[in-house]
């Protein structure tokens, strides 16, 4: 539905960013993002959301002006609105019910009038994921969602995220840097590398989910990854 | 398949309301006390000669000669004329530094373009301005209220654009996402982000009008109470004098309550420290 032809976007004389990445998505795959930081996985991210207009290359879907919800690092919730307000943010106001629905989904039910200044850090993120689904986005972008959260919080998240896929699927990427994080919901794994990134492989992760976060082969490929990314010798 | 649930558990937001004990009568008296203290000396130095009582007379013979004042009607008159000055110059002061702001704030080009020049008059004190506005618009009610508009614009401009440049480029991303226009962006993010920072300069813009006012009315007026200051140094009346300094400071705070709650009501979901349940 999506693809990425030879797309490089450079910073300072190209010493930083990412060049020549090629990417087919198919509809209703998840597809992990995972590089050490510098290889400039965020920035691959804000150029496909639309963010980043620098980049060389071609993109192009087959959807004319396909709808993306964005998850960033941080919460980004406007202060001056409500959990429902923020969620409906961007909507005309006709998708109310959707949004309600939405909040009861990722487990803030009853907290639809609070301010964020009243969520934990945990709680803020979940807005923030019932925010992205209110289009029924063709493609969801999370940039590095949980990196900013407890350990604990973060895999109730990586929870939530799953069973909003099984009802929901929509075609995802994931930026993260955590390497457990990736084997856990992606379909498929780009690991970059390098200053400016490149892909440097692709994993598949055939695997049903929900996946055993112990489970063996899974380990193996963690193994596999760290192997790839080599931080000896960068 | 391993069930999973949606709900997690929600962190307990209200331990954070673990109510301070805040004590009921303290509270508001403990700021009363001094004030009455200071009074009750000021009286019974006035009363027992130990100053002299047509420099400094008792408060009793103050609020006597204001109420005296207000019941033949001659009060209301300089209080009404002053209030208006005020207001109107408030109103007008407020209304273009918003406009300006807005433009400045909300454009590069425009900030460019204006802005300069604007910083530039706001080095000029602004009493220097006077004369020229006597000159210009005469002494009638118009150079006054431009005085105070001109007190009042350039505190509520700088917090406006200020508030305007410094709001999260990461608020006005999310707005990108969405693909808003510009416009759509300025309303929905930019307003309500600097919407602090414009209400803490109406505010100063406020008490800066109340001065402003003082200044215009010392400066050939016939009503007033910066008049009736000027009427009671002329004719040595000093409970003319303080009995203004008395009002204005009454209707300052007034003014200056009815903001505040409006800045506390709207802006609820500030994580300040006052805010906090």
């Amino acid at each position: 539905m999506l693809a990425v032809e030879k797309v490089s976007r450079w910073f300072d004389e190209k010493k930083a960013g990412f060049q020549h990445v090629n990417l087919q998505l198919t509809k209703g795959e998840v597809i992990g993002v995972l590089g050490t930081s510098g290889c400039g996985k965020s920035t691959f991210l804000r150029v496909l959301s639309g963010l980043d207009e620098g980049y060389e290359g071609r993109i192009h879907s087959k959807k004319k002006n396909p709808s993306i919800g964005m998850m960033f690092q941080e919460p980004r919730l406007m202060p001056w609105l409500t959990v429902f307000e923020n969620v409906l943010f961007g909507d005309d106001g006709s998708k109310k019910k959707e949004a309600s629905e939405l909040i009861d989904i990722v487990g803030l039910g009853g907290f639809e009038n609070h301010f964020p200044k009243d969520l934990s850090g945990g709680m803020a993120q979940r807005v923030a994921i019932a925010r992205s689904l209110l289009h029924n986005p063709d493609l969801l972008m999370l940039d590095e969602p949980f990196s900013a959260l407890d350990a604990f919080t973060k895999l109730q998240l990586q929870e939530l995220l799953l069973s909003i896929w099984e009802t929901k699927p929509s075609t995802s990427i994931l930026v993260t840097h955590d390497i457990d994080e990736a084997l856990y919901l992606c379909d498929r794994i780009l690991i970059m590398r390098g200053q400016p990134g490149e892909v440097e492989s692709e994993l598949v992760v055939d695997k049903p989910k929900p996946r055993h976060r112990g489970d063996r082969d899974l380990a193996d490929m963690k193994e596999e990854i760290l192997k790839e990314l080599d931080f000896t010798n960068d | 398949m391993t069930i999973r649930t949606n709900t997690a558990t929600l962190p307990a937001s209200k331990k954070k309301k673990s109510k301070k004990k805040s004590l009921p009568f303290t509270d508001w008296w403990a700021g009363l006390l001094l004030p009455v203290v200071l009074i009750i000396i000021w009286e019974t130095a006035s009363r027992n000669g130990w100053v002299a009582s047509h420099l400094l007379p008792a408060p009793t013979v103050v609020v006597e000669e204001m109420v005296t004042m207000g019941r033949e009607g001659e009060l209301w008159g300089h209080i009404g004329i002053t209030l208006y000055r005020v207001l109107a110059g408030f109103v007008i002061g407020t209304a273009a530094a918003a406009i300006l702001g807005v433009l400045t704030g909300s454009s590069k080009w425009m900030e460019k373009l204006l802005d300069p020049t604007l910083q530039a008059l706001r080095a000029i004190p602004s009493l220097a301005w006077v004369p020229l506005f006597i000159l210009w618009i005469g002494i009638g009610e118009a150079s006054k209220i431009t005085l105070v508009a001109v007190g009042v614009f350039f505190p509520v401009y700088l917090n406006l654009t200020s508030g305007i440049q410094g709001v999260d480029r990461k608020l006005i991303e999310v707005g990108r996402m969405y693909g808003f226009s510009t416009w759509k962006q300025v309303r929905k993010i930019v307003f309500p982000a600097a919407a602090p920072s414009f209400l803490t300069g109406i505010r100063s813009g406020l008490s800066l009008g109340w001065m402003f006012v003082v200044a215009a009315e010392l400066l050939g007026t016939s009503q007033g109470l910066g008049y009736l200051m000027v009427f009671g140094q002329n004719t040595s009346s000093p409970e003319l004098v303080i009995g203004s300094i008395l009002l204005f400071a009454v209707f300052g705070k007034a003014t200056d309550e009815i903001l505040k709650r409006i800045e506390r009501k709207s802006l609820q979901w500030q994580d300040r420290l006052d805010n906090s349940v």
